[in-house]
């Protein structure tokens, strides 16, 4: 599904380059729940954001559905945000004048999809996550759990195929991080939804199939998770 | 998603109260200044817009060696219809310098302008009764009387025309037949009236060699103006040859007309000299090509004005929303990564802005309908803002479109341009890319404000001066009389010594002007082998005294001396410069074919005001060459002054038997007073823009520096965590703000003293350009300043430093 040849990104300062990535190859396949860790400053996110399309990598390619990013335009590029791939924040990132209903409701108007379909998609995700009772709250009314919630859901609604998470959990208590990590499992193995997860924590890790080590930029270990935890 | 976009902008207003109130507030503050202005400029703008093919129509004016007048022969409009074929139509009018009366046995009105016009004239400028516009049979005078003035002279009912009214004093029995009423704007016109008079010929029976007509063309459209003023030119040439021969002639008898003008055309040498001017009706309200252009000053500055306010409250606009965009950064982050196109960001940041920008207009109109009462006011003017301005209707909406989009695009923009990857990490840095752009805009806002600060100051001083200033007269205690007929001297002799009876009453005369700005005539005076033009006051005994005027040297005109009133002549200073003479008193002076001996020099008296230096003047009781007198002059001792009007009033019928039908009087103070409306009119419009200006500046700094206190709340949290007091913090942050007022003040005041300068020397009699507005309008900027951004400060100060310095 996504395939990384040799990304590098760097800042240049008065001539000296600082790198943030460097020679990052790697290939995820459709359903596989990918955590990327490594210590702080290691470019984690910068990966994911890159693999989100959110920031460009200063040289290398990359491929996406057998489509080469680099290459779109920005149109194509939000076509491709709309269609497949779903956000979730650690700081959870809700738009805080819009209701629960109206923030999971965002990205089907953007979808342009119709009215009724809007309405039900929205209903029914409420109620997979029981939570059509707060539907009408506003984000600062909800515990920092719920409003991940609102934003996994919000990331779902649009049926993606591929969900980006950077440190999911990291604002939670760990028995709402729990939650969250089981909900991230079900999606994978019940939805085939591929994960990519930026985290901090062994624990959040065994939740997936296949962890990246990333240490200044670099790769220094690809390995498969043993299931069962 | 448009009405969620809706919701979700409303929320975002909703929320941010303040600084929502202070945006909108503050546009809607300068749009219905922008309302006022429009009306009041479209109003001066369109005199005689109503009139069919206006810009074809053309004041034919006379330009003479030392002015310009608008006043043309009797016969110039026939030479022209004739000579000229573009010239479709031509009309005359000639007015009445005085007062009229209408009577009727149940009421009066006065007409101060009679006017008589040529039939072709109310033709060329539909003046039409409410009968229609009939050419009137052979020499019948068809006289109209407004609308406004029907009931006063008819209050039970309106009569069936034509009707006989009185016409001039009841006393003399004469009267007239009025033929209708007619329907004439005459506050929007530049054909004024109170009473019109339709003529098939204004000119018959006429005194031929007269230059006291208005002689209007109309020209067919397409006429090239410069090529048409050449024609116009060498007929009018044409015509002076014709006229010389007879002027000559007619001299004397042309002299003992009444009309001032009469002089000029009589003169030959004068004639030889003149040429001609084309001025179209457009332009005759507002900047006549002879009289003055004040006017269109203050149209224009006022149009500047607005504008530069309204781009300024935009700006402001523009300042205070970029200023909220960090509470935005996130929604923009959040929605592209949930697919937004920047477009429909920019569209939903456009909307936002315009409901602001329509909420802005509504209390804008608002406020102008509340402020018009006193517009009105200032400007002496009626104005509605639902009647006559149709424009508005499409002009508002226009504006608002404007508004939004200057005060919208570039925070849409900015906003809009956020990168999800930066915004959503967190910890948002305020880019410092736009702190530049802001920091000029600040600086404009300041220095407009500023100037204008100055600028009140300035002209509050200049009016100060011009109300306490020796005029070279005293008014105070003077009541002028108004009076239609001329006196001779006996039957006023009588009248004075039945005046002077009257307990309170310190003088009495009449006069043929009164300080009231008007100019008196002038006549030519030879002394010491000069020949100069003198304006020429024609008084009678205590004139002086009764004004209060100063004697310089000689003595006034006095009783004990029989020959004062055939031959003796006061000059004023300004004269005796003129002809350069010492000693003056004693030497003889010729004018009119007379000689007159000098018996005195007064000092000169600003009796036009202070724009025009003093011209010279001569006094003198008896002069065949002066305008008639007819003013009355009373001094009064100010604690009579009750008793003596009363007594006046009741007894006017029997003092002046030739006009005592009404007992007319105006306080000659309040009379010289006028003079100033110009520049007290100004004055209201420095005022009202200096406090515009200040608002609006003291909004956006007041936003401003909220932005900028918010942002730096890390900062100062660090700068209080390593130990800064309070009083460290807060002279950080006013120092910035005090810079950027400073800067603003450097570039402010050369522009208020340039500008000050050129409006000072338009007075002949000004003060010396003060230094002190320029320091109080530094000392208020930078107070306001230091308070605005203290009162901010503060909540920086109270903060605790931890809650900055938490990682969300």
């Amino acid at each position: 599904m996504i395939t990384l040849k040799n990304i590098e990104k760097y800042y240049a300062n008065k001539g000296v380059k600082s790198y943030i990535l460097r020679h990052v190859s790697t290939h995820i396949k459709q359903g596989e729940f990918v955590s990327i860790m490594g210590p702080s400053g290691a470019g984690k996110s910068t990966l994911l954001n890159i693999l989100g399309m959110l920031e460009e990598p200063t040289y290398g390619e990359y491929e996406f559905m057998g489509e080469d990013v680099l290459s779109l335009n920005e149109r194509k590029r939000i076509e491709l945000y709309r269609n497949h791939i779903g956000f979730v924040f650690q700081a959870y990132h809700l738009i805080d004048e819009m209701t629960v209903a109206e923030n999971i409701e965002a990205p089907l108007l953007y979808k342009k999809v119709g009215g009724a379909e809007r309405k039900s998609r929205v209903a029914d995700i409420l109620d997979r996550f029981n939570m059509v009772a707060k539907k009408d709250l506003f984000p600062n009314q909800l515990s920092g759990g719920q409003q991940q919630l609102v934003g996994i859901a919000r990331a779902l609604v649009a049926q993606p195929s591929i969900i980006l998470a950077d440190e999911p959990t990291g604002n939670l208590q760990s028995a709402q991080a729990l939650q969250i990590m089981d909900l991230f499992k079900k999606l994978n193995e019940e939805e085939g939804i591929t994960i990519v997860q930026v985290t901090h924590s062994e624990v959040n890790a065994a939740y997936g199939s296949r962890v990246l080590h990333l240490l200044d930029g670099v790769i220094k270990e690809d390995l498969a998770v043993e299931q069962g935890v | 998603m448009f009405r969620l976009n809706l919701k979700i902008a409303l929320r975002n207003l909703w929320k941010n109260k303040v600084y929502t109130a202070i945006n909108i507030g503050g546009l809607a503050i300068a749009l219905s200044a922008f309302i006022l202005v429009a009306i009041y400029v479209r109003f001066e703008t369109s005199f005689d817009h109503d009139v069919p093919g206006h810009e074809d129509i053309y004041l034919v004016g006379r330009v003479l060696p030392d002015k310009k007048t608008n006043y043309t022969s009797l016969s110039l409009a026939q030479a022209l219809k004739e000579a000229i074929p573009e010239i479709e139509s031509v009309g005359r009018s000639r007015g009445t310098n005085f007062e009229f009366a209408f009577n009727t046995p149940e009421g009066r009105v006065y007409g101060k302008e009679v006017l008589s016009i040529d039939y072709t004239l109310a033709k060329m400028f539909h003046i039409e009764p409410k009968t229609g516009l009939l050419k009137p049979e052979g020499d019948a005078l068809n006289v109209y009387i407004p609308k406004e003035f029907i009931a006063a002279l008819f209050p039970k009912k309106t009569p069936v025309f034509p009707v006989k009214v009185g016409v001039g004093p009841i006393s003399a029995g004469q009267s007239g037949e009025v033929s209708g009423m007619i329907n004439h704007n005459s506050a929007h016109s530049n054909v004024v009236f109170d009473a019109l008079i339709i003529a098939g010929d204004v000119g018959k029976n006429q005194e031929p060699s007269a230059n006291n007509y208005y002689t209007y063309i109309k020209v067919k459209p397409g006429t090239d103006p410069d090529l048409l003023q050449k024609k116009v030119d060498a007929v009018f040439k044409e015509e002076i040859k014709k006229s010389m021969v007879t002027a000559a002639k007619d001299r004397n008898s042309a002299e003992l007309s009444m009309v001032p003008d009469v002089n000029m055309a009589a003169d030959v040498n004068t004639l030889k000299k003149s040429g001609v001017f084309l001025d179209p009706l457009d332009n005759l309200h507002l900047r006549p090509v002879a009289g003055n252009n004040t006017n269109y000053k203050i149209v224009m500055a006022l149009s500047v004005l607005t504008v530069l306010v309204m781009v300024i409250a935009c700006i402001n606009f523009t300042n205070l929303t970029i200023a909220q965009t960090n509470k935005r950064a996130k929604e923009v982050g959040v929605k592209k990564v949930l697919g937004a196109y920047r477009l429909n960001l920019i569209f939903q940041f456009l909307i936002e802005i315009f409901m602001q920008c329509l909420v802005a207009l509504i209390l804008a109109v608002i406020l102008a309908e509340i402020f018009l009462p006193q517009f009105n006011e200032v400007f002496g003017v009626s104005f509605s803002l639902w009647k006559d301005n149709y424009e508005l209707a499409w002009q508002l909406p226009v504006v608002l479109l404007i508004i939004s989009l200057i005060s919208g695009v570039y925070p849409a923009l900015v906003l809009s341009g956020f990168k999800p990857a930066d915004v959503l990490k967190g910890n948002l840095q305020t880019s410092y890319k736009t702190l530049w752009l802001r920091n000029t805009l600040l600086v404009t806002q300041f220095t407009v404000a500023i100037v204008f600060m100055a600028g009140l100051l300035i002209v509050s001083s200049q009016l100060k001066y011009m109300r306490t200033e020796d005029t070279g007269f005293k008014a105070g205690q003077v009541v002028y009389i108004k009076n239609i007929v001329w006196f001779d001297r006996g039957y006023f002799d009588n009248m004075k010594a039945r005046v002077m009876e009257i307990p309170g009453v310190n003088s009495f005369t009449v006069a043929s002007d009164i300080p009231d700005g008007s100019r008196p005539g002038r006549v030519n005076y030879t002394m010491a082998g000069k020949e100069l033009g003198m304006d020429i006051v024609h008084v009678d005994f205590d004139y002086f005294e009764t004004l209060r005027l100063k004697l310089k040297d000689g003595r006034f005109f006095s009783k004990t001396y029989p020959a004062d009133a055939e031959n003796a002549i006061v000059l004023n200073e300004a004269a005796v410069a003129a002809y350069g003479i010492t000693q003056p008193v004693g030497k003889t002076i010729r004018g009119c074919d007379m000689d007159y001996r000098i018996v005195g020099v007064i000092q000169n008296a600003k009796m036009q005001g202070f724009e025009a230096a003093v011209e010279p003047t001569v006094y003198t009781i008896k002069s065949a060459c002066a305008n008639g007198k007819m003013k009355l002059m009373v001094n009064i001792d100010p604690d009579q002054m009750a008793g003596v009007l009363a007594a006046l009033k009741s007894n006017w019928k029997d003092l002046n038997k030739m006009d005592g039908d009404d007992f007319r009087y105006e306080f000659m103070d309040e009379l010289y007073g006028r003079l100033f409306k110009k520049q007290e009119q100004l004055q209201a419009v420095f005022y009202g823009a200096a406090l515009l200006t200040i608002f609006i500046a003291t909004l956006g700094l007041f936003a401003f520096s909220a932005f900028t206190i918010t942002t730096r709340m890390k900062e100062i949290s660090i700068r209080k965590v390593l130990g800064a007091t309070d009083y460290n913090i807060l002279s950080m942050l006013n120092t910035f703000f005090v810079r950027i007022v400073l800067i603003a003040n450097l570039i402010g005041w050369p522009i208020a003293y340039i500008a000050a300068q050129r409006w000072l020397e338009t007075f002949a009699y000004r003060i010396d350009l003060p230094i002190l507005p320029f320091i109080i309008a530094g000392s208020i900027s930078i107070l306001l300043t230091l308070l605005t951004v203290s009162f901010q400060a503060r909540k920086a100060m109270k903060a605790n430093p931890v809650d900055a310095l938490k990682y969300e």
